[in-house]
């Protein structure tokens, strides 16, 4: 167990060292921001936004009045990582979603790590996102969160943490891809004498990797991108994808399961086989039949049709069962379980308070410690010490001793900034990173992934939806020789 | 393979983007001849509203923000004329307007941005930013010739850009169905309106020596110009321009793109590419049985009400067709 470093003064900049300096894979970007000067910088911000509103780049924002479609927010100066330290971080996701895709596999299965002692059962018992609906059934390749978004924070001290695994319907890919294709009409010069590794192979990889889960037998199979429709968030995206895959982008409605519990789109030929579908519903609402009977976003038989074998789904139903903040807490012990490795990537250091020790430390530290509850989502019920008042801090120890399981806490991290261009200037705002593990008989980690910055100052919120925005992410590799221009 | 639904919504992407530039042609041309006519002999601008099948419904928001647009400009155009184009032209509520339009078609290629090629999204995309921007200021009449010249440009080029970027497979077919049925539907509108009102204006009058002249070659010429078929009319004529020539003209002549026959002919190619289209074919054929009355009927002279009604009956066999298509190939379900 070692102890939280206190929060040091200055968080960790991505582009400069403590001293300003330039960390030598920023220095070719930061050599021409300087050179461009604050006006010229501003006009290629301007000239980026026009060209997302063009191109048709866009999330939705839910109103009152139904969903708006909004230019999607994007900064022009560019979050830098070296390729060294790059090629870590992916060995890490690698390491981390093959880890998990055997604990859903084994929780759905045997359950020998319930058996072995390395997870307790009451916690699987109490999981919101078990479904029981999924026991003994074997996806192809034992793999059942295909597509993944791990969010990574780091540190003041430059530690790279995984905050968070999305497992079930992660969004933010295409945003990479279209962040690049924005940036490199904003800074060509910058593209045209550095290595900076592409992210346009994605789709590719995905569309590799849809292909590989197709039922046994078939061979080109129909691939079917599933979305909930027009007014989701992510719609963009589910176009998106599909038109680089040259995939069908279906609503539910455009789906029946028919004959031999088959799934068939309606075309205007009639019914059309369907073989795998990228879904980007949640589980609930994938088949009225099995799960929330209300839906009318699924497809009435789905389940039935998958379990029977004759149409694959990525992510497979059941798939959230390993990214709730409770599983969280055990990922470094499912890794050294599953693969007999140490982990790669930190996690947040996270004390269980189902377990005496770790209890005992987190009522003894609670000002230096964000408590949370384990089943509750969307920041609800979260203390953070440092901000808290005393009755907060006796309201948080006394909810802890009456249920610990339901209660873990984390070190308060210190996010990392990046430069950013705001109306103030060039000033660092807080960023985090989500970079996509593709998962099936091989593994594939984007370079680099969606950088998300709070725009306000101190901020730590990054949600597009609530101000945030997003920068391109670049992966330099300063051995490839061009970085002495 | 096509999805009903993504069929549905290309269909009806071709046909708003086609109802915006036959608009947008109907006001502007209708601008120019006025800035023609005398004015005792001025054209009246309420009948174009019939023309869009619309109710002219002005919202109170509108008769203020036409109040003050007055005000500053009543040097420069009419009330009815202010009145009409915003209608027409840039009136979000009015479901047929050129902005409404262009919105639909922008919203039905956003959502089957994965089978129509991204060159034709960006288009229509353009169009529609460009709208936006410049739509508060459509009373200016410079600035709404200016607007209207690009929705027609752009509606071209996005056929344009389909027609070579796009495979031409059933989702082509389905642009080219909805393209096809609207621009027939809109040349039999123009004539039961625009020329049924000049036949009428030619029947009142008694050419006594107190009446006012009647420009009907230029009258005809507006309506030529407003399907855009005045200088091929010419090339076929050879000859002045008479009223029911005109008329056989845009109804029958079977190698002008918006006449009914030529567009006909093109609805029907189109369906033999798709799989069982005999319905569809059939409710064409009927659609002939019409237009070969409404031909006859009009072919020695007919006065506006004559010529309206055989429009009228031409337009209905066109909405069945519209129905059977719809039918056959874009129903969603069971």
């Amino acid at each position: 167990m070692t102890t939280p470093a206190a929060p040091p003064s200055a968080p960790w900049d991505e582009l400069r060292d403590a001293d300003g300096r330039p960390r030598p894979a920023a220095h070719e970007l930061l050599a021409v921001i300087d050179h461009l000067g604050l006006e010229e910088l501003r006009a290629r911000q301007a000239a980026a936004t026009a060209d997302i509103l063009t191109l048709g780049i866009t999330f939705t924002v839910y109103s009152e009045a139904g969903g708006i479609d909004r230019a999607w927010p994007f900064d022009v100066i560019p979050r830098v990582i070296e390729a060294t330290e790059w090629a870590a971080v992916e060995r890490g996701l690698t390491q981390r979603l093959v880890a998990l895709n055997r604990f859903i596999d084994d929780v759905y299965n045997d359950q020998r790590v319930i058996a072995d002692g390395v997870f307790p059962a009451e916690l699987l018992a109490d999981s919101a996102n078990f479904r029981s609906e999924c026991r003994g059934i074997h996806p192809k390749f034992g793999v059942w969160a295909h597509i993944s978004g791990s969010d990574l924070v780091r540190d003041a001290d430059g530690t790279l943490y995984v905050l968070e695994d999305n497992l079930r319907v992660p969004s933010g890919v295409s945003y990479v891809l279209e962040n690049r294709a924005v940036a490199k009409r904003a800074f060509p010069e910058l593209f045209a004498r550095q290595s900076i590794e592409p992210v346009d192979a994605y789709t590719d990889e995905l569309n590799r990797l849809l292909v590989s889960l197709a039922p046994d037998g078939v061979g080109l199979p129909s691939i079917a991108v599933l979305t909930p429709g027009v007014f989701n968030s992510a719609y963009f995206e589910h176009s998106f994808l599909a038109q680089r895959m040259g995939a069908t982008l279906v609503e539910g409605g455009d789906l029946v399961v028919g004959e031999g519990d088959r799934v068939f789109m309606r075309t205007i030929d009639g019914l059309e086989p369907v073989d795998v579908i990228y879904r980007r519903i949640d589980d609930l609402f994938l088949d009225p039949e099995a799960f929330r009977p209300d839906s009318l976003l699924g497809v009435r038989g789905l389940m039935r049709a998958w379990k029977s074998g004759t149409v694959s789904i990525a992510n497979a139903p059941g798939a959230g069962v390993a990214d709730d903040k409770v599983v969280y807490a055990w990922v470094p012990d499912l890794i050294r379980y599953y693969c007999g490795e140490e982990p790669l990537i930190p996690n947040v250091p996270t004390f269980r308070c189902l377990y005496d020790e770790e209890r005992r430390f987190v009522l003894d530290n609670l000002r230096d410690l964000v408590v949370k509850p384990a089943n509750e989502s969307g920041g609800y019920g979260i203390m953070i010490g440092n901000r808290a008042t005393d009755a907060q801090i006796a309201q948080a120890a006394e909810a802890i001793e009456a249920d610990p399981r339901n209660w873990a806490a984390q070190p308060i991290l210190q996010l990392s900034t990046a430069p950013t261009l705001t109306a103030d200037g060039v000033e660092p705002r807080h960023v985090d990173l989500r970079p996509f593990i593709l998962t099936g008989e091989t593994s594939y980690v984007t370079a680099g992934g969606l950088t998300r910055v709070a725009l306000s100052k101190g901020s730590l919120i990054v949600n597009s939806s609530q101000g945030g925005g997003s920068k391109d992410t670049w992966i330099v590799d300063l051995g490839a020789g061009w970085g002495t221009y | 393979m096509l999805l009903s639904r993504v069929a549905d919504r290309i269909y009806w992407a071709a046909r708003y983007i086609e109802r915006a530039e036959d608009t947008a042609r109907i006001v502007l041309t209708h601008g120019y001849l006025n800035a023609d006519l005398p004015g005792a002999a001025a054209s009246p601008w309420e009948p174009l509203v019939a023309i869009t099948g619309s109710e002219f419904l002005e919202s109170a928001n509108g008769r203020q923000q036409q109040q003050q647009q007055q005000q500053q400009e009543s040097a420069v155009a009419s009330e009815s004329e202010l009145a009409v184009a915003r209608f027409l032209v840039t009136d979000g509520l009015n479901p047929s307007s050129v902005v409404s339009c262009i919105t639909n078609s922008r919203e039905n290629l956003r959502t089957t941005r994965d089978t129509v090629p991204d060159e034709g999204w960006n288009t229509v995309n353009d169009l529609y930013l460009y709208l936006a921007t410049e739509a508060d200021r459509g009373s200016d009449r410079r600035v709404r010739q200016r607007l209207l010249s690009r929705v027609i440009s752009d509606s071209r080029r996005l056929d344009g850009v389909l027609a070579v970027a796009m495979t031409h497979d059933e989702a082509y077919v389905m642009w080219r169905l909805g393209r096809a049925l609207e621009r027939a539907d809109m040349t039999t509108r123009v004539l039961g309106v625009r020329a049924a009102a000049v036949l009428s204006l030619r029947a009142g009058s008694n050419n006594g020596p107190e009446e006012p002249e009647l420009h009907d070659e230029v009258q005809w010429m507006g309506v030529l110009r407003s399907v855009t078929a005045l200088q091929m009319y010419q090339r076929a004529a050879r000859s002045p321009i008479e009223g029911p020539l005109v008329v056989q003209f845009l109804l029958e002549h079977d190698r002008f793109p918006r006449s009914v026959r030529a567009l006909l002919r093109e609805i029907r190619r189109a369906l033999r590419e798709l799989t069982d289209p005999d319905g569809p074919l059939d409710a064409v054929d009927e659609v002939e049985a019409v237009l070969r009355q409404s031909s006859t009927a009009t072919e020695h002279g007919a006065d506006g009400s004559q010529l309206d009604e055989a429009m009228d009956a031409l337009q209905n066999a066109i909405a069945r067709l519209d129905r059977r298509i719809a039918e056959r190939y874009l129903r969603v379900g069971p």
